[in-house]
């Protein structure tokens, strides 16, 4: 899901809690607004029965919508928690916790509620209100019973009065006014008439009344007068107010007449005052007594309070029905909304909360890809978008561990390639101590197989005597801290002579000790075979040696052979002089011969050169001493003694050396003796010592001609001399003492002017 | 969805069905008998029972009471689908006015007042409410000739409560008046 629909489904979200809410906003509204109405509405309005089947309908769908919604998130809550789908448990909780807030409170106060207004409800009809009313009522239709009865009296007298009357005579006609007004007034009656059927004969008010007009009685009156004898009515009394109780009183009662087909709805009464023309009218009395419109209004009332109640009490039930469905419907929304917004609610804190366990496990799984897709604004959000950030940078981090593993597989490929192509022989071991590589050359150089070697501790995989060897030198590493280990570096070679395959081999040898990516020790050794070196170096120094010694064996013959040549001549001569001749030459041929003797005699040193016999010793007395002896040789060339930067030999601390001090007193004899001579006055000769952690430097410096660049490589071979004179042996006596010391011999120029011999000692 | 939608909407309207179960007639209605007159067809009937203390009560209280005759033309067929050619209501409305002691009748066909009438004691009353008499109902046009129709009617006697919220109506069986034939049209 991209961010737009995210942030689309994030809006719909809302928009739909706010919707959600408008809604329930409206229908309170309205329901509190039919609730105002409802105490100004009445009675039986409130009670209609479609509106009680509209509540009944609302509170059915309601209940439905709270069910369906309930039982679907309980449904699918069971099932995510019988297929065990992670996060069902916390959805349960949370689902059965709002579900719980919501439920049991609202229905507690449904519950409490509803009996307090049933209760309410029986309370208004069991106060004592309704024999008040009814008494009320009573007293109001007695009143009502007793002037209906008074005026049907009335009219019952007046048509007795005027039963002898021929009212069909104009003369009676004449008189009937002054004899209903006399009535009138001897009855205490407000109107009295004459009717003759429906004919109007005659009729008179009160004037103190206040009727403006002749009340009309009605047919019906009439009619009703006919049948039944009498009738009464109580109406409005025309242009006056108050009530007009009319009762009206005939002479003959027509009797009851069953309706023909007329097509009317049940018991419709012949009209009784439709008789025969033939036969004559029937006469009717009507009288009327006004009754007071203060007394008629206050008894209409009783008896509109009465019927009000009479209704209510009808109604009672409805009432009630009607109240508690409201009641049941706002509980029910509140239930629904509640419920919904708890489930709403518990889905929106669950859905992030399960998208990041699902993403946990797609992660888990490899898929680095994923992202949590969970629409949350709150502290949910948060962690949703740091969730994916880390995912982003594990991602990350797994591409670039992923580069540098191919990389370093490369540089792996690469540097096995090397090793395997390089000439040198080269064994790794590892920190526990044993063999993790060895090369193709290292093999070859040792004459075994890889599998014989590789994971190997170096005594098992060099059991043997001879390759024994390596295992010893590299036993004789002494551990080091990882702080030593560049310096170890540097470390001399070592030449290791081992019979392999019946072949005598010198290899030249360097340990290194190494630090591996995990921390622990690990050692490399370095094998270079040096047997064709040292056989081609041997060679040609032999040669060198050869051509040297023919040439040196060859000067003094020369002068031997020139004096015997003399000689020979002055003796076939018969030369006088031959006695002198034959002491010159004789003389020069001992000579010769003696300086003969003197080389065979140093070369016969040189072979003979013992192997050194190292012991404890202060090498800074040694050195004192053997400078000592050069204090006065040349005038203008010191010998002085130093030791780094400093002169002062007090402050000198050399460590006590093995070594074998004539044959190092030797040497540096031969070393300051050649740095004299090759100095001119004024000038210096300055022997001093470098410390480092595993080799000890001697440095024997002069300011005098120095020494040809090609003429160093050859310095060290036997019978060879830059000075022209002596026997050339000097240096290479001083290289095979070194050599024999297993250190080495250097030789460079010195600033600004002369030569530095070096000569470097392993210390231990 | 569909599906679920539907189960719905069922138990919805089911739900008023089964609870009105609890509501049972009191009264039934009595010779039932059509009778065409031109193009009408009249119908009389007697309610018998049905109008009990309460209905009584709230006449008396005033309040505007009812009892509705459902009424509707059939063929004279068993099959469900041959009910209800035409339907209609005869609503007879009876108001109480106590300070004139006088009870008001107001008749409707189908909501249009045919009739209003007065009566001042009880058994004109009941008589008013029960008995209706050649009531033009329906009209025969549109009524094939020769085929055999019959007016079937019903009396709704108001409602009342059941577990004092559930409002049930309270109404008569159903019963079948005689057969009869409308006349072809000249």
């Amino acid at each position: 899901m991209s961010l737009r629909d995210r942030l689309y489904e994030q809006s719909k979200n809302t928009r739909t809690l706010l919707l959600g809410l408008a809604g329930l906003l409206f229908v309170f509204t309205a329901i509190f607004y039919l609730l105002q109405r409802d105490r100004e509405m009445p009675a039986y309005l409130v009670t209609n029965r479609v509106l009680l089947f509209v509540l009944w309908y609302v509170n059915i769908v309601l209940i439905l919508a709270i069910v369906f919604v309930l039982m679907r998130d309980l449904f699918k809550l069971f099932l995510e928690r019988r297929h065990r789908i992670l996060g069902s448990k916390l959805k349960t909780k949370l689902v059965a916790t709002y579900i719980g807030l919501s439920l049991f409170p609202v229905l507690t106060l449904f519950v409490i509620a509803t009996e307090l207004l049933q209760g309410s409800i029986d309370r208004w009809f069991a106060t004592p209100v309704r024999p008040v009313l009814e008494q009320g009522n009573a007293v109001a239709q007695a009143l009502f019973d007793q002037i209906q009865s008074s005026c049907a009296s009335a009219a019952r007298r007046t048509l007795a009065d005027l039963g002898r009357v021929d009212l069909s005579r104009e003369s009676e006609r004449e008189r009937l006014g002054g004899r209903l007004r006399a009535l009138l007034a001897e009855n205490d009656l407000d109107f009295l008439a004459v009717y003759e059927g429906t004919d109007f004969v005659q009729g008179v008010v009160d004037s103190r009344s206040g009727i403006s007009d002749l009340p009309e009685p009605g047919r019906d009156l009439l009619g009703e007068a006919v049948t039944e004898g009498r009738a009464v009515r109580t109406v409005e009394p025309p242009g006056w107010r108050g009530r007009l109780v009319l009762a009206a009183v005939s002479g003959a009662a027509a009797g009851e007449a069953e309706a023909g087909d007329g097509g009317t709805t049940g018991g419709a009464k012949l009209d009784p005052l439709a008789a025969d023309p033939a036969e004559p009218k029937p006469r009717i009395v009507v009288a009327g007594t006004l009754l007071d419109p203060v007394l008629a209004e206050r008894t209409e009332r009783l008896i509109e309070a009465f019927q009000t109640y009479r209704q209510l009490e009808v109604q009672k039930e409805d009432l009630r029905a009607s109240h508690l469905l409201i009641f049941l419907m706002v509980t029910l929304l509140i239930l629904l909304a509640s419920t919904w917004t708890g489930l709403f609610l518990a889905r929106r804190v669950t859905v992030p909360i399960l998208a990041l366990a699902e993403g946990t496990r797609r992660i888990s799984s490899g898929d680095l890809d994923h992202r949590v897709e969970a629409p949350a604004d709150d502290e949910l959000g948060v962690l949703v978008a740091s969730f994916n950030r880390m995912t982003e940078e594990l991602q990350r981090s797994n591409r670039a561990l992923q580069t540098t593993n191919e990389r370093l597989a490369e540089e792996r490929a690469l540097l096995a390639a090397v090793l395997e192509n390089v000439a040198a022989g080269i064994v790794s071991i590892d920190g526990s101590g044993r063999i993790f590589t060895c090369n193709g050359a290292a093999l070859h150089m040792l004459q075994q197989r890889e599998e014989e070697v590789v994971g190997r501790a170096p005594a098992e995989a060099w059991s043997d005597p001879e390759r024994s060897k390596l295992a010893a030198l590299l036993a004789d590493l002494p551990e080091a801290p990882e702080a030593d280990a560049g310096r170890r570096g540097r470390r001399a070679a070592r030449e290791v002579q081992m019979v392999i395959g019946g072949d005598w081999k010198t290899f030249e040898v360097k340990v290194t000790p190494i630090r591996d990516a995990a921390g622990s020790r690990g050692r490399v050794l370095v094998l270079e075979d040096l047997t064709e070196l040292i056989q081609a170096q041997q060679l040609a120094a032999w040669n060198e040696a050869a051509r040297r010694i023919a040439h040196e064996i060859k000067n003094p013959l020369t002068p031997i052979r020139l004096g015997a040549e003399r000689l020979l001549e002055k003796h076939r001569r018969g030369d006088p002089a031959l006695g002198p001749a034959i002491e010159e030459a004789a003389d020069i041929i001992v000579r010769e011969v003696e300086n003969l003797q003197e080389m065979v005699d140093e070369f016969s040193r040189y072979a003979r050169m013992p192997r050194p016999r190292p012991t404890r010793l202060d090498l800074t007395r040694l050195i004192k001493e053997t400078c000592h002896l050069y204090r006065d040789v040349k005038v203008g060339v010191p010998v002085v003694f130093a030791s780094g930067s400093t002169d002062d030999l007090s402050a000198v601390d050399l460590p006590t050396v093995w070594i074998d001090g004539e044959q190092i007193r030797r040497a540096l004899i031969n070393l300051i003796d050649n740095g004299v001579e090759a100095t001119d006055p004024p000038g210096t000769v300055t022997v001093s010592v470098d410390r480092g952690e595993d080799t000890l430097a001697i440095h024997v410096a002069d300011t005098g001609r120095g020494i040809p660049p090609e003429s160093k490589e050859k310095l060290f071979l036997p019978y060879f001399s830059t000075k022209g004179r002596g026997t050339g042996m000097g240096l290479a006596i001083v290289h095979r003492i070194v050599t024999d010391h297993h250190g080495a011999l250097r030789v460079e120029d010195n600033r600004p002017a002369g030569t530095v011999f070096t000569i470097e000692l392993p210390l231990g | 969805m569909r599906s679920r939608s539907a189960l719905f909407c069922a138990l919805l309207f089911l739900s008023p069905g089964l609870l009105g179960l609890a509501a049972h007639a009191q009264g039934r209605i009595k010779g039932l008998r059509a009778t065409v007159e031109g193009d009408q067809v009249q119908v009389s009937l007697r309610l018998e029972g049905g109008i009990d203390r309460r209905m009584l009560d709230r006449i008396d209280s005033g309040l505007p009471t009812r009892i509705v005759y459902e009424m509707e033309l059939a063929r004279d067929r068993k099959r469900w689908y041959d009910q209800g050619i035409k339907r209609t209501t005869l609503e007879v409305t009876a108001v109480y006015d106590a300070v004139a002691r006088e009870t008001n009748l107001h008749y409707r066909l189908a909501g249009e007042l045919i009739e209003s009438r007065t009566v001042r004691d009880r058994p004109a009353l009941l008589d008013a409410l029960r008995k209706i008499e050649h009531v033009p109902v329906f009209r025969t046009q549109g009524l094939t000739p020769g085929v055999r129709y019959l007016v079937i009617a019903r009396a709704l006697l108001g409602s009342r409560m059941v577990f004092s919220i559930i409002p049930t109506d309270t109404r008569t069986e159903w019963v079948e008046s005689n057969k009869f034939r409308p006349p072809a049209v000249p």
